[in-house]
């Protein structure tokens, strides 16, 4: 299996930690990955608002890159899949927007054929649940609670099958780990990043995570939010570490650091230690559940 | 009235202002924004287009994926916020961002802690994208200018 890497901003640039487990894991799984010139996807809340022709065709730029290759882009952040994966999906069903990006990708002489629909590595890792048992080298024994985003299910597109209301599949993923999902009040809810909210209006995306945490606290013992998207996973992390965050913290790891414990690999090279909230007790009870198998 | 020709495939005519869009918005609960009284006012041809609260909708498509009648409520947003811009009434808060993607190909660029911990977990110092391979860069930024995008926010490059 073999795809085109497109790790986004966050991941390659503030989250180095998700970048390098994400590599990890991939090759772990046999699975290569192929990096090519690609910019920002860009930003849908941000690009998007200001100006959907750009928006588009820097979009289609990054799709086009890997297609004379025949390689699909697979993505690890719901803000690079709601626009590589909705752009894709936009030209796919409107050929008068395909010619306006087009018009303007030949002026650079480049094309967008629109020949391989971008993944998200959630679907990846979904269809690989052998590969991953095989893999694993002990239970992880924690608590979590997952974070699901926006983008991933949001909006729906007409091929996809899970349940948009109450999707099981990374639930699936974390159970094959050996963790418990919890339920909590508003699960499906934003991060509170989303939108050009982060970078504009802070304090309402404070209050958004606030409450969100709040709703995870509230149900108690809870190890680890999972996330599977980095901008999520900056949100979570950096923001409840601000002064004006109110509530208690939880540390959030992204699903493919998850994997990579699972797989017994050691939490300084999964970054760990580089987050703003400690995880510092995950991976104690990450070991003791290690031990207690023994 | 205004023309909302420019909404007509967000369906906002279908609206029958049920209200589960602001029931189900994350943002609508902890500020002034009402996507339920933002899609009538648009539909009853009101200029919404200046309104602030647009730029507090963190486009989680609850709304949309719960609408009953099929509005898509959040392109709607987005195509209320794409008119703002074009009319020059877009929050100046986002133009660094923009400045920002043109100048370094990131939507948040490589920072001297970014290249701290990559080089500590062993992955090449700067990333294998848009910023290392200069052709690519510069056809990148000739995309963006032949766009108008800089023009539209008033950043000159």
């Amino acid at each position: 299996m073999k795809y085109a890497f497109f790790p986004g901003c966050i991941a390659k640039n503030v989250y180095p930690s998700i970048e390098k487990s994400t590599r990890m894991v991939f090759e772990k799984l046999k699975i290569d990955l192929v990096d090519y010139p690609y910019s920002c996807c860009p930003a849908p809340g941000v690009l998007g608002s200001y100006d959907q022709d750009t928006w588009l065709t820097l979009g289609a730029r990054n799709i086009s890159l890997s297609e004379a290759d025949e390689l699909g882009i697979v993505v690890i952040c719901n803000g690079c899949y709601g626009t590589v994966h909705r752009v894709y999906d936009i030209l796919d069903k409107d050929e008068e927007k395909k010619a306006m990006v087009n018009a303007n990708l030949g002026k650079v002489g480049m094309d967008y054929k629109g020949t391989y629909r971008p993944i998200h590595f959630v679907d990846v890792m979904d269809s690989m649940k052998e590969e991953i048992l095989k893999n694993k080298k002990s239970d992880l024994g924690l608590r979590v609670a997952i974070h699901y985003g926006c983008h991933y299910l949001r909006p729906k597109s007409d091929e996809a099958t899970y349940n948009v209301e109450k999707p099981k599949v990374v639930e699936g993923i974390v159970e094959l780990l050996g963790c418990e999902s919890v339920e909590f009040k508003d699960k499906l809810s934003c991060c509170g990043a989303g939108g050009g909210v982060w970078s504009g209006a802070e304090e309402l995306g404070i209050d958004i995570l606030e409450e969100k945490v709040q709703n995870i606290l509230d149900v108690g013992d809870v190890d680890c939010i999972v996330n599977i998207c980095p901008f999520c996973h900056m949100h979570i992390d950096s923001t409840q570490k601000k002064s004006q965050f109110k509530a208690d913290t939880v540390p959030t790891l992204h699903l493919n650091q998850l994997l990579g414990m699972a797989f017994g690999m050691k939490d300084k090279h999964l970054g760990l230690h580089t987050h703003r909230v400690s995880t510092r007790d995950v991976v104690k009870a990450v070991k003791k559940a290690g031990k207690e198998k023994k | 009235m205004k023309d909302t020709e420019f909404l007509e495939d967000t369906k906002i005519t279908k609206c029958v202002q049920c209200g589960k869009c602001s029931a189900s918005c994350p943002a609508g609960r902890n500020s002034r924004l009402l996507t339920r009284k933002i899609i009538m006012e648009a539909k009853s041809g009101m200029d919404v287009v200046g309104r602030e609260e647009l730029w507090l909708c963190t486009t989680c498509f609850l709304c949309f994926e719960r609408c009953p009648k099929g509005v898509n409520t959040v392109d709607a947003i987005i195509e209320l916020r794409n008119r703002a811009v074009m009319e020059g009434k877009f929050p100046e808060v986002h133009v660094g961002a923009i400045e920002g993607i043109y100048d370094t190909g990131s939507g948040l660029p490589l920072s001297p802690d970014g290249i701290r911990d990559r080089s500590m977990l062993g992955l090449e110092k700067e990333p294998e994208d848009i910023a290392r391979n200069e052709e690519d860069f510069k056809n990148f930024q000739k995309l963006i200018k032949e766009l108008g995008l800089l023009e539209k926010v008033g950043v000159e490059r």
